[in-house]
């Protein structure tokens, strides 16, 4: 493969062709916030955060392939005050209670709290969700804890692309929107694979050997 | 061709039939045949006439008489006035406060007068439902003309010369994007018109097609010559079941006389249409979700950088996507050439523009004007301005995503260009004119409502933005803002605006950002003063 050579944030980095923005800066340490990208799965481009300026425009990461000589920025004014403000409403819709979450300390929304230096100032400028909807325990493989979910689709991709066709997909639109099991019980090979990818730990494996 | 000296036509769009306007025809009908009058009058229902604020319509040609709001009570003494000594039903006859006389015929009155019906030609003067009264009004020449006398190549450059530009709201040139179309290689190509007309307020695609189907369906065969597919679909939606009906007489009606199937005129060109109904997601109105619609998939957006819906749109095959209106204009740019459509408007954005005037004006209705038209003349001049003495507040243009515009920028010059630069947009088509008892931080709120409720949920932004919005807005009305809510609500809209994956997204904070821009005494009224200026908001009573 040709190697391509570019710029970011005024580093040179020469990287292989059909890499995308996000992935060449991964690749070398340069942080980009992100929460849908998943290095096996197509990027989606759902959740907006991977937002970088290239010739004054801004643009997602993820989707945009690297070009030779391409000048991008991660680290603009434009870019903060377009990213930061999702990422505060992610935080704040997230009914943010690190305590007793499973996957805290291995969470990509803490991560990237951190990365970010969000400031909890700015965050409880806004309003949080009155109501707490009840954990949804009817799929087979996991509980699904629509509170915390960002809905960034990596569980429905992996399960698709693992098994062909997903057990999994989106149900309802807007602020309703969630994950939902489909379909047949016996369809689910349950590889759990879905709850390994969970970026925010919506998806609690089953409590299989509760007794009460 | 009849004998018969006059026409009565019955408008049976919908806002007349909601009005009683299929009573109103079929009490005229008993009442001609009562009074033996059918040899010299012929009774005939139509699309939308446009005057909706006044129906039922009648109109009477050729004299054009013109009786709004007919009740049922009125139909004895219309049918009489066709009797040798009958004379016209003066109490029916629209009052002009202007000028405080009424109006005999509808040429005077100041609501059509004002108006360039090009795309509206027909409606409410032809019966939607007779392919015959099409084709007496020229219907389907151009279809001839184009496929005999023009290669696929002229009737693009004709479009292009026209700058006749995409009517759906974004405004891509047409001939561009036909051309774009005509490029690709492909075994298969497909054309769809878009008539998924989602905006509350807003129902001139809906007119349209109810009013003149066919030649919505005569500008998809045009433009499926042009760009080489023998196929298309109307995606329209289930919540326009007239429209659905006419469209489907309209495309039976096509196919017997060989307008639509194979070898349409005797020529090698095969173009047929069928029809689709959207299920009612406001986002399926976005054309990559609703290619996906079609496909039997949800309708979600496709982010960008993404290939356009012209080198793989329905099923990874080349496609042509137009709005309703737009294909509507292409008959009329191959019957009068470029250079008659590109007389029109400004130097930008050519030809007419489509309003559902509605919201506190004296005239709502159905708009037709030449590009350029200021704000002033569509709704002083052709709607008759704000009733009740009441005075102009603001009008929202452009669907639930475009922006509030106040009285200093009346004079602006409706199209593409000047709506977007003052923070609004063309949009489809709506024009929703609200008055000085008008709250703007409840109309923002209620803009929002409808935008967070009907985004597809897929990204971040929109999703949780126009909630957060929305959440906000709701507790200024309800006298829970907070100092620096204003400030945040700029700061979220311009992130939503910026960041969003779709257009929908992209535009949703729109009301709110314009309504601060141009009415922020109000919210700070609201948040610091405690009063809700306009004495909307409940509780601040």
């Amino acid at each position: 493969m040709s190697k391509i050579t570019f710029t970011i944030n005024e580093q040179v980095l020469e990287v292989e062709d059909g890499t995308s923005v996000l992935e060449a800066a991964l690749q070398n340490d340069i942080y980009i916030p992100h929460l849908c990208y998943h290095p096996e799965l197509e990027s989606r481009g759902a959740c907006r955060l991977c937002v970088v300026e290239i010739d004054g425009r801004l643009v997602t990461a993820c989707r945009t392939p690297v070009e030779s000589g391409m000048v991008v920025r991660t680290n603009t004014p434009e870019v903060d005050q377009a990213v930061r403000p999702v990422v505060e409403l992610l935080i704040a819709n997230h009914h943010i209670t690190c305590r007793g979450c499973p996957s805290s300390g291995n969470c990509q929304l803490q991560n990237l709290m951190a990365k970010l230096r969000i400031d909890r100032r700015r965050v409880r400028r806004l309003r949080v969700p009155e109501e707490e909807l009840p954990l949804d325990t009817s799929p087979p493989c996991f509980d699904y804890d629509p509170n915390k979910c960002v809905l960034c689709g990596i569980c429905i991709q992996t399960c698709e692309k693992i098994h062909g066709t997903s057990s999994l997909y989106f149900l309802n639109r807007g602020t309703d929107t969630r994950v939902a099991f489909y379909g047949d019980e016996a369809r689910c090979a349950s590889c759990l694979k879905c709850i390994e990818r969970c970026p925010v730990g919506v998806l609690l494996p089953k409590q299989t050997g509760s007794t009460d | 061709m009849s004998d018969n000296l006059r026409t009565i036509i019955v408008c049976q769009g919908t806002g007349c039939v909601s009005g009683g306007a299929e009573q109103v025809y079929s009490l005229l009908q008993e009442e001609i045949s009562r009074l033996n009058l059918s040899a010299s009058v012929e009774l005939k229902s139509t699309g939308c006439h446009g005057f909706c604020q006044r129906g039922p319509l009648v109109v009477v040609e050729p004299d054009g008489i013109f009786y709004s709001k007919v009740v049922p009570e009125d139909i004895p003494d219309i049918a009489q006035s066709f009797l040798p000594d009958g004379r016209p039903v003066e109490r029916l006859f629209y009052f002009d406060t202007a000028i405080n006389r009424p109006l005999t015929c509808y040429h005077d009155i100041p609501f059509y007068y004002k108006q360039q019906r090009l795309v509206l030609r027909n409606c409410g003067h032809i019966n939607p439902e007779s392919i015959d009264d099409y084709l007496d009004s020229g219907g389907y020449q151009t279809v001839r003309t184009a496929l005999f006398d023009m290669s696929p190549e002229q009737i693009i450059e004709e479009v292009k010369r026209s700058g006749l530009r995409g009517l759906g709201g974004a405004g891509f040139p047409t001939g561009q994007k036909l051309e774009a179309c005509y490029v690709e290689e492909s075994d298969q190509k497909y054309v769809i018109c878009n008539a998924d007309e989602g905006d509350p307020g807003a129902f001139q695609d809906r007119s349209v097609l109810e009013g003149d189907p066919h030649a919505v369906i005569e500008g998809m065969i045009i433009a499926g010559y042009a760009v080489g597919a023998d196929r298309g679909y109307v995606y329209v939606r289930a919540e326009y079941p007239l429209a659905v009906k006419r469209l489907k007489i309209a495309i039976t009606q096509a196919r017997e006389r060989g307008f639509l199937g194979k070898g349409i005129f005797g020529s090698n060109f095969d173009f047929d249409v069928e029809i689709f109904q959207g299920a009612g997601a406001f986002v399926c109105g976005e054309s990559t979700a609703l290619v996906l619609s079609i496909e039997g998939k949800r309708g979600l957006p496709k982010p960008s950088p993404r290939p356009r819906t012209t080198m793989s749109g329905l099923w990874g095959k080349p496609t042509l996507l137009n709005n309703v209106k737009t294909f509507a204009n292409i008959p009329l740019i191959i019957e009068h050439g470029s250079t008659w459509f590109a007389s029109r408007g400004t130097e930008n954005s050519k030809g007419t523009a489509i309003f559902s005037l509605t919201g506190n004006v004296v005239n709502s209705g159905l708009v037709e004007v030449a590009m350029g038209t200021r704000l002033r003349e569509i709704i002083y001049d052709i709607g008759g301005g704000v009733p009740d003495g009441r005075a102009f507040k603001a009008v929202q243009t452009g669907g639930p995503s475009g922006g509030c515009l106040p009285a200093e920028l009346l004079n602006l010059p409706v199209d593409f260009d000047s709506l977007t630069k003052a923070g609004s947009m063309m949009g489809s088509g709506g024009m929703v004119v609200m008055n000085q008892d008008t709250c703007m931080v409840d109309v923002a709120r209620y803009f929002l409502d409808f935008t967070r409720r009907e985004s597809c949920g897929q990204c971040i932004p929109c999703r949780v933005g126009t909630k957060q919005m929305y959440d906000i807005l709701d507790d200024i009305c309800r006298k829970q803002g907070r100092p620096g809510d204003i400030e945040l609500l700029e700061e979220l809209g311009q992130s939503i605006a910026k960041t969003s994956l779709c257009a929908l997204g992209q535009s949703a904070p729109n009301p709110v950002l314009t309504t601060i821009r141009y009415f922020r005494d109000e919210y700070e009224a609201h948040i610091r003063e405690g009063y809700c200026p306009a004495g909307v908001c409940l509780a601040y009573q």
